[in-house]
């Protein structure tokens, strides 16, 4: 058997910003493996993006990657010259961004720049590379794309411009696919159709694919693993339904119980999770989480938790949980 | 290559032959320009102007049958539309068409070579700034600003005095001062589109530095050199003009619509079309640059469309 495709361990992102150092991902460490699909959710600012952006050495200054390795294909991209990761990037590992309105640029066709990594990575001629863009546009459901792949981005619609962006990614048949919020600029009917044509991606291609979002109902439909990122560490970890039927860290308990469900009684409010996601440059002593956590300990204010197995397939970072506490309502 | 099928593309609704003409940014602004009269107007000037320029000697040959610099001390002031001299000559016999003719070579040509060169520093200047940021950009954009608070008619005439003025070196010193205005525009138009998240998806597909500025951030920024370059030709061909009438520019005997003035400044008050002649040349140049330039900044900036 071998390893994992992609082996992260102990990535930490900072952001060197004038009020104080921003620990945006802080110590992550997970393995990705071939033909997976793992989610990655949290709230806004949780470190979900840094972390891919770190993956792919794209975070902007004045964030740098501050340690840690990222184990890809037996190199650690963070050891890589910046020439070396441009042969990654767009190769083996391909990202698509959330919002698809501003992702391609206004100035090419279409077609052009969806067979641009061909030009990078295969050296294709321009007309080689437009009739391969033109095929892969067929494949991720543009209708005639000889035609539209002489478009420019504005002719085309949210829900098609995103399909071009995967397409994009998909031109060289990369092993990993980075989705950054796929569908969180597109309308609840387009977010259903992008989820569908990213499984199938993923079935057809064999492409692992990272999922980044804050929708849990996209995770659940679409990842075989879930990571929960809080504060920029990841506070638990496992396969989608056992982490949403048992969740084993008290944040993705009271994130599952802040959305509506199909199945609750009518009149039932949610619970929305108390206080505010706290500041990256002064994360509060213990656990990050502590200060809005129902079941909060003594311990949880001085020691800070580590991921741990808790019951059979679950990681957690939470002292409650791992001493064997169950989550209950109150 | 990708051969499994993923998902079957959905019928096509219309039928493709009613699908509307697939206009791209720039064939737009062409068209818009082409519509514009007096933009199109100035600009077939202008055309008119560069073509005289080119074709000088040989109007010269074929028209008035002598050269720029030969004299004929017998027929000194020699009043327009009078045998062989369709406008007249000068003070010291020669063909006042024939000057004008070599003179639009002058202007033209310094006017062509010192925007092109302008352009061509200040968009590399701007680009490499505006895309490293940091460091580089601060000791590029405080250049910038030096130059551009040094009074340019000072620096103009400090480097006529260093370095010999022919057609190639006065197009280089005022290219050497106009680059920086251009420089300032082309950053400040490439901070805001190398925010855009195509950037980024771009540098995630793994293209080169230079890749993503010669290929994704210079067609972005294409519209502010061309809208500043046909602005910019009038002030070059007015610089050239008056460096040229201090005697800084182009010297006699080589003639430039410029040091013609000077020379004919003289006798204003018996052979007044000796000032009247390269007076009007460079207000018609200078007229027809800037209503081309107007014309293309219509066309092209994208902030003025939808008016």
């Amino acid at each position: 058997m071998p390893g994992p495709l992609l082996d992260v361990h102990d990535l930490k992102t900072q952001f060197f910003t004038p009020e104080g150092v921003v620990k945006a991902v802080d110590g992550v460490s997970f393995e990705l493996n071939a033909g997976e699909t793992l989610g990655i959710v949290g709230e806004s600012g949780s470190g979900k993006s840094v972390t891919a952006l770190s993956l792919m050495r794209l975070i902007p200054p004045p964030g740098r990657v501050v340690s840690g390795r990222v184990i890809y294909d037996g190199n650690d991209l963070t050891k890589l010259s910046e020439s070396e990761m441009q042969g990654i990037r767009g190769e083996s590992i391909a990202m698509i961004f959330q919002d698809p309105m501003t992702s391609l640029n206004p100035v090419f066709k279409v077609g052009w720049q969806v067979g641009e990594p061909l030009m990078l990575h295969r050296a294709e001629s321009k007309a080689k590379a437009f009739t391969s863009a033109v095929s892969v546009l067929g494949k991720v459901g543009i209708p005639s794309p000889a035609d539209r792949a002489r478009d420019y981005p504005h002719h085309f619609s949210g829900g098609m411009r995103q399909r071009a962006m995967i397409a994009m990614g998909l031109t060289t048949t990369p092993k990993v696919l980075i989705a950054d919020e796929p569908t969180t600029a597109l309308d609840v009917t387009i977010q259903a159709q992008i989820l569908e044509l990213l499984r199938n991606v993923n079935r057809e291609f064999g492409t692992a694919t990272i999922l980044i979002t804050h929708n849990l109902g996209v995770v659940a439909g679409m990842c075989e693993r879930v990571m929960v990122m809080y504060a920029g560490r990841i506070v638990e970890s496992g396969p989608t339904e056992d982490v949403f039927a048992h969740p084993k860290h008290p944040y993705t308990w009271s994130l599952l119980r802040s959305i509506p469900r199909l199945d609750a009684d009518r009149h039932e409010a949610l619970k929305p999770i108390e206080g505010l996601p706290p500041d990256l440059i002064d994360l509060p002593p213990g656990c990050a989480f502590h200060p809005r956590c129902v079941f909060a300990i003594e311990r949880c204010k001085r020691d800070t938790p580590v991921l741990n197995r808790v019951g059979e397939t679950q990681l957690a970072a939470c002292w409650v949980t791992q001493s064997g506490t169950e989550l209950r309502d109150a | 290559m990708i051969d499994p099928v993923i998902v079957e593309a959905p019928p096509v609704a219309t039928p493709l032959a009613t699908r509307r003409a697939i206009q791209s940014y720039w064939s737009a602004a062409f068209s818009r320009l082409r519509r514009n009269r007096i933009g199109m107007a100035s600009g077939a000037l202008l055309l008119f102007f560069v073509l005289v320029a080119l074709a000088a000697p040989l109007l010269a040959r074929l028209i008035t049958h002598t050269n720029y610099s030969s004299q004929d001390l017998a027929n000194t002031f020699a009043n327009p539309l009078s045998p062989g001299h369709i406008l007249g000559t000068d003070d010291l016999g020669r063909d006042e068409l024939t000057r004008l003719l070599f003179g639009a070579q002058v202007s033209m040509g310094i006017g062509f070579l010192a925007v092109s060169v302008s352009l061509a520093i200040g968009a590399t200047v701007g680009l490499v700034a505006g895309y490293y940021g940091g460091l580089i950009d601060g000791v590029l954009m405080r250049f910038v600003d030096i130059i551009l608070a040094i009074p340019s008619i000072f620096l103009f005439i400090l480097m006529s005095i260093l370095f010999k003025p022919n057609t190639v070196t006065l197009a280089l010193i005022i290219a050497s001062v106009g680059w920086g205005s251009i420089a300032r525009l082309v950053r400040g138009e490439v901070l805001s589109v190398r925010t855009r998240d195509f950037m980024v998806a771009t540098r995630a597909l793994g293209a080169r530095d230079v890749r993503l500025i010669v290929r994704h951030l210079l067609p972005n920024v294409l519209h502010v050199l061309i809208v500043f370059g046909s602005l910019y030709l009038g002030s070059v061909i007015l610089i050239e003009a008056a460096l040229d009438f201090l005697g800084l520019g182009i010297n006699p005997p080589i003639p430039s619509w410029g040091n013609m003035l000077t020379n004919s400044e003289t006798f204003f008050f018996h052979s007044r079309w000796l000032v009247i002649w390269p007076g009007v040349m460079i207000f018609l140049a200078v007229l027809a640059a800037n209503l081309f330039g107007n014309a293309v900044r219509d066309a092209f900036d994208p902030r003025l469309r939808g008016e």
